[in-house]
């Protein structure tokens, strides 16, 4: 059994040369859809699309007073109890021992519920397409599965991207926080959101001012899935219950009711 | 109901009774089984064994060797990138880090800028055309286009020893004469030269030299030679606590896009307004510089609004881009020569395009300043400041003031050196020549790739190229330069005047809160 690997994105060492969205493309075999030179940004589409399964995403926040550019790779954050796969009855989404969250199109049958599940809104759909598919980062399983990094982060030339055992990741991140304090902010995303991500985050900026979701549950989506569901045996078993007991007196009710017709007295008039 | 019809008890099998029967059974094993939890939990995938796609076993188009690539800003004035093309090589890192000492040496979080000093070193390494110049040829063609436009063009003394690679002649061929006839055929309503300019350079620089030896001026010594924008930002973002070293001159394009809009519009009787100022330049980084702010010294003379000194830099590909695209026979061509009143050059003008050449030009001029004779045949060929040597130093006995020690360097990471040496207060230099690109001018971020990555080879042949026409000008000197003796004459008085001061010189900013540099290189 494979261990869970995970990723560390470190923010304050991004430095938004994009290497990592070209190696997500060219690894994919995804279509490039930017022309002559212009990046998705200067066209105003920097967002997830189904050919692009990474993007980096540039911020202007606001720092000790001062206004500064804080670059977030934004890509699926691989939960280690996915929402989508859980929300996926055909299957077609699952997790893999190794850590990645992997999608096959083959099993879609493009209900979109996964879209609806994702907490952190990342799935794509092929709107355009008379097959579509839904989308997302596939965290390049099969080099994960054989101890490589992912092509994003074996490109990144100031090591922003970290990848390791999952566990490894999360002491990382806390390791770099506390040799950095002044620096870092002291909260690792993806550690508990939606009950761990495999996708962790550090930053110098407060999470929500980079356009991260804050309000994900602790609790992994699909727990919520069985505080509804475990009713349904006793609902089902009580119902039944109930209708048989109610079809049972009715019975009774209308045997009785026949033969008190057959046998009463005949009126003496 | 009872059943007593039929004479007998005992329940018969029909069809209805079967399938409720069916039906009931499956529903309680399908119940039992998800309840339980053992059905649909079995050991395989769904899809069975491989359910993954072919799609996510296989490398794609990524290369074996991959290594990242430098930031580039979508709003970087002097160079682009097109996504498409990069193969994720490094070479452009390794370029950026090891040769100009730009990437790694400022450390991380990035604060609100893309640290770049826009050599474009990078353009020339990108082994797939990834990484080019920003194309402002549209720009030219339609003010060439526009009637009501006087549009005038310089050319940097750089490109006229490269032009000719770009249609096919080898690298050093000396084009000067079929650049100027092919710029008249694209419509320019004049061509001048910027070899013009830097021997005005010569003049103002040599003058500031000479005043900071001798103490007029209360500014430090040595004195950084600030002809390479590439060279000025790269002070400003990591030695700004050198920029008082740095020579207030501009460079030669600046001065001469001041004076196209101020002395060539009143000579010639034009409405500033109407110039249209291009410039052909070996060199990216030109294009920032001539979007700096303060770079508008016609709008300040003139007291209008919205004049800028320079308003198109071309790089030499983009120069050559045009002269196919309007189908010119460019090695056919006839030689021409430059328009007059800012056209003329001498062989210190022409030196300046490669590494040591404008100390040599200004080493010229100095003696001469100084001693009011010209100099004697060693200032004529000046040895040890030419070639490759990444950090070269010369001494030069002048009368009167005694030895003049100089350094050149060229190549940002050998300037670090130097700088290093000058911040600890070890410098025992008068003047020092930094070039941001290897080799020079000649082997700029906007010439053309022959050889990808560099060679020396080009290099020293191009050089090479401009020492011989050196060699054959009658005229050596700067202050020979009989149009630069008439505009002192005519406009600005003398160097350094209150005039030139305005028009010629500049002042230079600290970009220290861009970055938090970092003297070595982070690992």
């Amino acid at each position: 059994m494979a261990s869970a690997k995970g990723v560390l994105v470190d923010i304050t060492r991004c430095i938004d040369c994009e290497s990592c969205v070209v190696a997500c493309r060219l690894y994919n075999g995804l279509d490039a859809d930017t022309k002559g030179g212009a990046k998705p940004r200067q066209t105003g589409k920097n967002e997830l699309a189904p050919n692009r399964w990474t993007v980096v995403r540039d911020n202007h926040v606001q720092k000790d007073g001062k206004t500064v550019r804080r670059f977030v790779k934004q890509q699926c954050f691989h939960c280690v109890e996915p929402a989508c796969a859980s929300a996926c009855f055909a299957r077609a989404i699952q997790k893999t021992p190794e850590g990645p969250v992997v999608y096959n199109e083959k099993l879609c049958v493009g209900c979109r519920y996964c879209m609806i599940a994702c907490p952190f809104g990342i799935l794509r759909f092929e709107w355009d397409k008379p097959f579509p598919r839904v989308l997302k980062c596939q965290m390049c399983l099969s080099r994960v599965a054989d101890n490589q990094m992912p092509a994003c982060a074996s490109v990144c030339p100031t090591r922003a991207i970290v990848f390791g055992e999952r566990e490894q990741i999360v002491q990382e991140a806390n390791k770099r926080i506390a040799a950095k304090p002044g620096l870092y902010i002291n909260q690792v995303y993806g550690a508990k959101e939606a009950g761990g991500t495999s996708w962790l985050y550090i930053s110098d900026v407060p999470f929500e001012q980079l356009g991260f979701k804050t309000n994900v549950p602790e609790k992994p989506i699909p727990e919520y899935t069985w505080q509804v569901l475990k009713w349904t045996p006793g609902i089902f078993i009580g119902w039944g219950a109930l209708l048989t007991g109610m079809y049972w007196y009715n019975k009774r009710r209308a045997t009785v009711h026949n033969e008190e017709e057959l046998y009463a007295p005949v009126d003496k008039k | 109901m009872k059943d007593s019809l039929c004479g007998t008890d005992k329940k018969e099998m029909t069809r209805r009774t079967f399938l409720k029967m069916a039906a009931g059974s499956g529903l309680l094993v399908g119940l039992a089984g998800a309840l339980s939890g053992c059905a649909g939990q079995g050991g395989e995938h769904a899809g069975g064994e491989g359910w993954l796609p072919y799609q996510y076993n296989v490398a794609g188009n990524l290369p074996a060797q991959v290594r990242g690539r430098i930031p580039i800003d979508a709003d970087n004035p002097s160079i682009v990138r097109d996504d498409q093309k990069c193969i994720l090589c490094g070479q452009c890192l390794e370029t950026c880090q090891n040769i100009q000492s730009v990437h790694g040496y400022y450390d991380l979080p990035v604060i609100d800028e893309t640290i770049c000093v826009h050599c474009g070193q990078c353009s020339m390494a990108c082994p797939s055309g990834a990484i080019s110049e920003r194309d402002d040829t549209q720009k030219v063609f339609d003010a060439l286009a526009d009637k009501s436009k006087y549009v005038l063009v310089q050319t940097a003394p750089a490109t006229r020893v490269a032009l000719g690679e770009e249609f096919g002649l080898p690298p050093g061929t000396w084009v000067e004469g079929r650049q100027v006839a092919a710029l008249k055929k694209l419509g320019f309503d004049a061509v001048l030269d910027t070899n013009f300019t830097a021997d005005l350079t010569i003049m103002e620089e040599g003058t500031e030299l000479i005043k900071r030896i001798k103490g007029e001026v209360k500014k430090p010594l040595p004195q950084f030679t600030s002809c390479s924008p590439g060279w000025i930002k790269f002070c400003e973002y990591f030695y700004p606590e050198l920029l008082p070293n740095m020579s207030s001159c501009k460079s030669p394009q600046q001065m001469f896009g001041a004076l196209a809009k101020t002395y060539y519009a009143k000579v010639k009787g034009i409405d500033p307004a109407s110039i249209v100022s291009v410039s052909v330049m070996p060199c990216t980084a030109k294009k920032f510089e001539a979007q700096r702010p303060e770079m508008n010294d016609s709008a300040e003379y003139w007291k209008r609004e919205g004049l800028r000194d320079v308003d198109v830099v071309l790089t030499t590909r983009e120069l050559a881009r045009m002269i196919k695209q309007k189908k010119i026979d460019f090695a056919a061509l006839p030689e021409e020569k430059y328009d007059s009143l800012m056209g003329e050059e001498t062989g210190a003008a022409i030196i300046f395009g490669a590494t040591g050449g404008v100390m040599e030009a200004a080493a010229r001029s100095a003696y001469f300043l100084i001693t009011g004779n010209q100099p004697p045949p060693l200032f004529l060929n000046l040895t040890p400041v030419r070639g490759l040597t990444g950090v070269k130093e010369a001494a030069a006995e002048i009368p009167g003031v005694g030895t003049l020690r100089v350094a050149v360097c060229h190549g940002l990471a050998n300037g670090r050196k130097v700088l290093d040496i000058v911040r600890a207060g070890n410098a025992p230099w008068h003047f020092i020549e930094f070039m941001a690109c290897p080799g020079g001018c000649i082997a700029g971020g906007g010439q053309p790739r022959t050889a990808v990555p560099p060679t020396d080879a080009v290099r020293e042949q191009r050089i090479a190229a401009i020492y011989k026409a050196d060699a054959s000008r009658p005229k050596r000197m700067s202050h020979d330069n009989a149009e630069v003796a008439a505009l002192y004459k005519d406009f600005l008085q003398h160097p350094m005047s209150e005039l030139s001061e305005e028009l010629l010189h500049t002042e230079y900013h600290s970009r220290a809160e861009k970055l938090k540099r970092l003297f070595a290189l982070v690992g």
